[in-house]
């Protein structure tokens, strides 16, 4: 089949690729570029382990194709994650057993990780409803919860804002 | 202190880096997919299986039939004993002459990418002519029924006749009898299977990636089956994203994948989809169960009457009958109730196989005799926990003996003080205070399950522990792990008794390459048999070491004492040595303290290195639980809300509480799921019509009401050293009988809410029946 080149930004790193026009965003990321965080669980758009930040929005990997990521900007769990040790979120999560066989935890983290770069200090049913879309067989979703509750907590007691949404340097 | 400390799991880590490495991460050089064409067909004659035009697209190495099997090859194997002989029902790799469920493999495709052998599978031509399809065990036993297997559709009939239930039902003055249906449903992990299998030609070599719960015994398995010597074969456990007793099991791609690859003599992946998935694994549950409850004047149980019939699918698969067989040996539950009758039959269909699912039979069992309960409570006019208090085994009768068995093992509980637990379970909810009826125009309802969960089961569990010349121990335990938290347990029982920290505690599981022989995990064991092995062998460690620094210091071995890692004389203010001088001094070679290693033979010289294999007792630890639930039902609509939820039991006791937690939780969002939501229907055709996760339903967050755990460690477990029980299976394994008895609480109904799943139509349905009627 004809390839096709794909050119975008992953992880703040302007990448290139040539993909058949039916590679999947996610088996991309996975396969082209070894970025094996983005999970998949089903492959037909339900459990949420494949959610990667597309352009600053939560989307879910393995409904999109990857000549659609032209000229996107692409955060997936290896971006955000520190060069050691975790995120504050990440860290929510051992502390409080959000995660049990770590299959669904890539997409959790990238969607608390949207929810809290745009709203610090989530109400409960925000980080609910932020979380309804994701699926964990393990958990129960009540550590999940626990550690989000915990970190918007700790966000108001230090008054922390909302990140500067700025998308300019992408011109 | 390590054992009992809600220490963060030292896995996590990795996952939550995205650092975690699962089976579709893994590749190697020269690497081809396999992609399994499965039969669209329930029940059908294999005519031909036209291969020309798939073998002629670009890319496709090899289209392998079952006409590729080597001579001889026998079916996949049970591995534990049955009731009977069910030798006839099992399954080959691939299809041989008939395929008997959707799903079934029909040809393996290994291509250079999974999309190529995809594509190949839509050019392969199948010339089936198609059977009448067999979905439903009645009909399955009717007299003129589409026989799945030439052996008959009955697989298995057995039972027990405990006592004397008949004696006792014609004396009894309440008797309640039911019908209660189970629906299929299964484990349904978050990541779907895969292997990848590596044949190193010249030295023969086979190294597979991917298997999990059970390797030793896929291994083995497996070199029965390829004829090959077992240490020939390597099974190694990736990170595995959930398995809940379904996955690890040996399936037919357990020997396709790895044949393949001896085939090709290139290294052969493949990943399954979550649609074939569904088809694929071992589906569970499935059942209904006949209950006759009968009581005296009195309010004592006198006999339990139960006729059970599980629908087994296409074939008997590596679990056998076990679900049934749990469900039968444990259905009394925590009463002492001594006149019991089973009469248990396992029927074959034309749907996927079945195996276990967390908690088998005993979510099953506990539903359809707790709801048998509250009815016999409704009947009598009794407070329904004041009728289960009544007839709970006594402490004083512990070690109690059911009288029933399972998979070659008696049924006994071996230690707990049920009323204690039961009596605290119930005032820490509020069981006794009043509650609002309506809310709303929504109704309150109340309910509870009681229930006994056997634990730690399987013969015997393995570890080697090695403490190198820095101090670091490493843990190499013949168990597995699919996410609960093994090699934090695992580790925190050695820094314990090793007194050394979690840090520089590595385990290491799930692959025979490490250890000679592993039980795997199941049955909620690995904490029990696996913690066990790896007490033993860490305070066979410390004994060793003790040894080695009184030869070499001359010193009493009583008066040496480990405690910080290091060995310690009297109170002297530094320590004699490090136990990693300790490891160093034992190195095979060292002179430190045998001074001529005479005759070639080094005895103790060995490295600071225990191999500990620890036997499992065959009844287990029980673990008694209470589930508690409050629930709101709209009777307009039937739709349910469960307010808040409660376990309680008692685990003898607990190595890391946050885990313990956490395996509750996890597992009563998996029993509501199975309560309200998942269901696995089939249609006429035998064709599975909830095979994605848009029809098969699991619970997400909004599903979730807030869960308590209430842990005790009252009782610990007399069977094993720690007094550890098993907490894997006791969440899930009491939910549907709760909610089930909430609701109909609620709705003040004696009829009805006997089918699981408790949809909103079946909750209407159960409304207008008066208490009684
Ligand atoms: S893999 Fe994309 S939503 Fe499940
Ligand atoms: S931790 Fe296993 S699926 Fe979420």
């Amino acid at each position: 089949m004809n390839k096709r080149r794909v050119d975008l930004t992953v992880n703040n790193r302007a990448v290139s690729m040539m993909v058949e026009p039916r590679l999947s965003l996610a088996d991309a990321l996975r396969g082209e570029l070894g970025l094996t965080g983005t999970h998949l669980g089903c492959e037909h758009g339900v459990c949420g382990a494949c959610t990667i930040i597309v352009d600053s929005d939560p989307v879910r990997g393995c409904l999109m194709l990857a000549v659609q990521a032209e000229g996107a900007e692409i955060v997936t769990i290896e971006g955000a994650t520190p060069v050691v040790g975790l995120s504050e979120i990440q860290a929510a999560l051992r502390e409080f057993h959000g995660l049990q066989c770590g299959f669904c935890t890539p997409g959790m983290v990238m969607v608390l990780h949207h929810l809290f770069s745009n709203n610090p200090v989530p109400s409960d049913s925000e980080i609910r409803e932020a979380l309804s879309g994701q699926l964990c067989r393990c958990t129960g979703y009540q550590g999940i919860v626990n550690a989000a509750k915990a970190v918007a907590a700790r966000h108001m007691h230090q008054n922390v804002q909302p990140r500067e949404t700025s998308q300019d340097h992408r011109e | 202190m390590a054992i009992g400390e809600p220490i963060v799991r030292v896995e996590d880590e990795r996952f939550l880096r995205g650092e975690g490495r699962f089976i579709a991460d893994y590749a190697l050089p020269r690497m081809v997919e396999a992609h399994i064409l499965r039969s669209p067909y329930a029940h059908a004659t294999i005519r031909s299986i036209g291969l020309d035009q798939a073998l002629a697209l670009p890319g496709v190495h090899a289209v392998l039939t079952c006409d590729d099997l080597p001579e001889g090859l026998p079916p996949i194997h049970c591995r534990i004993p049955t009731h009977g002989d069910l030798s006839p029902y099992l399954q080959y790799p691939l299809a041989l002459g008939k395929v008997r469920y959707v799903g079934e493999p029909v040809a393996v495709i290994v291509a250079d990418t999974r999309a190529i052998a995809e594509d190949a599978a839509e050019l392969v031509e199948l010339d089936f002519d198609p059977l009448p399809a067999v979905t439903d065990p009645a009909a399955a036993l009717a007299a003129d029924a589409e026989q799945v297997h030439e052996a008959g559709n009955l697989a298995g009939r057995w039972g027990f006749d405990l006592g004397d239930v008949s004696g006792a039902l014609e004396a009894a003055t309440f008797m309640v009898s039911d019908r209660f249906s189970i629906q299929r449903h299964t484990a349904m992990p978050m990541e779907t299977r895969g292997l990848l299998a590596y044949y190193d030609v010249g030295r023969g070599l086979l190294d597979i990636y991917g298997p999990t719960k059970v390797v030793h015994t896929n291994r083995n398995l497996l070199a029965t089956m390829l004829r090959m010597g077992e240490a020939e074969i390597r099974m190694i456990e990736p990170d595995v994203g959930g398995s809940f007793g379904a996955r690890g099991e040996f399936y037919p791609e357990d020997f396709l994948i790895p044949f393949a690859a001896i085939k090709l003599r290139r290294p052969v992946r493949w990943i399954e989809d979550r649609v074939e998935h569904f088809a694929a694994i071992n589906h569970s549950r499935d059942c209904v169960f006949d209950v006759t409850v009968a009581a005296d004047a009195d309010g004592i149980i006198t006999a339990f009457d139960v006729k059970l019939v599980t629908d087994m699918g296409g074939y008997i698969r590596t679990h056998g009958d076990v679900v049934p067989s749990h469900a039968g040996a444990s259905f009394p539950g925590p009463y002492r109730v001594r006149n019991y009758r089973l009469d248990a039959m396992t029927v074959m269909t034309n749907k996927t196989p079945t195996g276990t699912y967390r908690a088998p039979g005993m979510f099953e069992a506990n539903f359809a005799r707790e709801r048998a309960i509250d009815r016999l409570a409704q009947k009598m006019g009794m407070e329904r926990a004041e009728l289960r208090r009544k007839n709970l085994i006594l402490p004083e009768q512990m070690p109690w003996h059911v009288g029933t068995e399972s998979v070659k093992r008696p049924t006994i509980f071996d230690s707990g003080n049920f009323p204690l637990i039961f009596d605290r379970a119930t005032d820490a909810f509020g069981w006794s205070l009043p509650y609002q009826r309506e809310v709303d125009g929504w109704k309150r309802g109340r309910g509870m399950c009681a229930l006994v969960e056997p634990s730690g089961l399987g013969p015997f569990e393995g570890v080697r522990i090695e403490v190198d010349q820095h101090g670091r121990v490493q843990i190499f335990s013949g168990s597995s792990n699919q996410g609960q938290g093994h090699e934090t347990v695992l580790a925190q029982i050695a820094s314990e008794v090793l007194t050394v920290p979690m840090e520089k505690v590595r385990v290491r599981h799930g692959d025979t390459g490490i250890i000679t022989f592993g039980g795997g995990t199941y049955a909620s064991r690995t904490a029990i048999i696996g913690g066990n092995a790896v007490y033993s062998a860490s305070i066979s460690v410390r004994t060793k070491a003790l040894d080695a620094a009184s030869r070499r210091f001359g010193i009493p071995v009583e008066e040496l004492d480990l405690r910080e890692g290091a060995i310690w004389h009297g109170l002297n203010n530094e320590p004699v040595a490090k136990i990693g001088d300790i490891a160093r001094m034992l190195m095979p070679g060292n002179q430190e303290i045998l001074q001529t290693p005479s005759a070639g033979n080094i005895p103790d010289n060995d490295g600071l290195v225990v191999t500990s294999y620890v036997r499992a007792v065959s009844a287990g630890a029980a673990v008694f639980a209470v589930h508690l639930a409050d629930v709101l039902v709209d009777p307009a609509t039937g739709e349910t809300r469960v307010e808040r939820y409660m376990v309680a039991c008692d685990v003898g006791r607990q190595i890391n509480p946050m885990i313990v937690e956490g395996q509750i939780v996890g597992g009563v969002a998996q029993g509501l799921g199975g309560t309200f939501l998942e269901e696995l229907t089939y249609n006429e055709e035998g064709q599975l019509t909830t095979g994605t996760f848009t029809d098969y339903l699991m619970p997400n967050i909004y599903d979730m009401p807030p869960v308590t755990s209430l842990v005790f460690e009252e009782s610990p477990a007399t069977t094993n050293a720690l007094g550890v029980k098993g907490v894997g299976e006791v969440g899930p394994s009491g939910v549907a009988a709760a909610v089930g008895n909430a609701i109909a609480d609620a709705l003040g109904t004696s009829v009805g809410l006997n089918t699981l799943p408790l949809t909103p139509q079946r909750v209407i349905e159960a409304i207008g029946f008066e208490v009684g009627a």
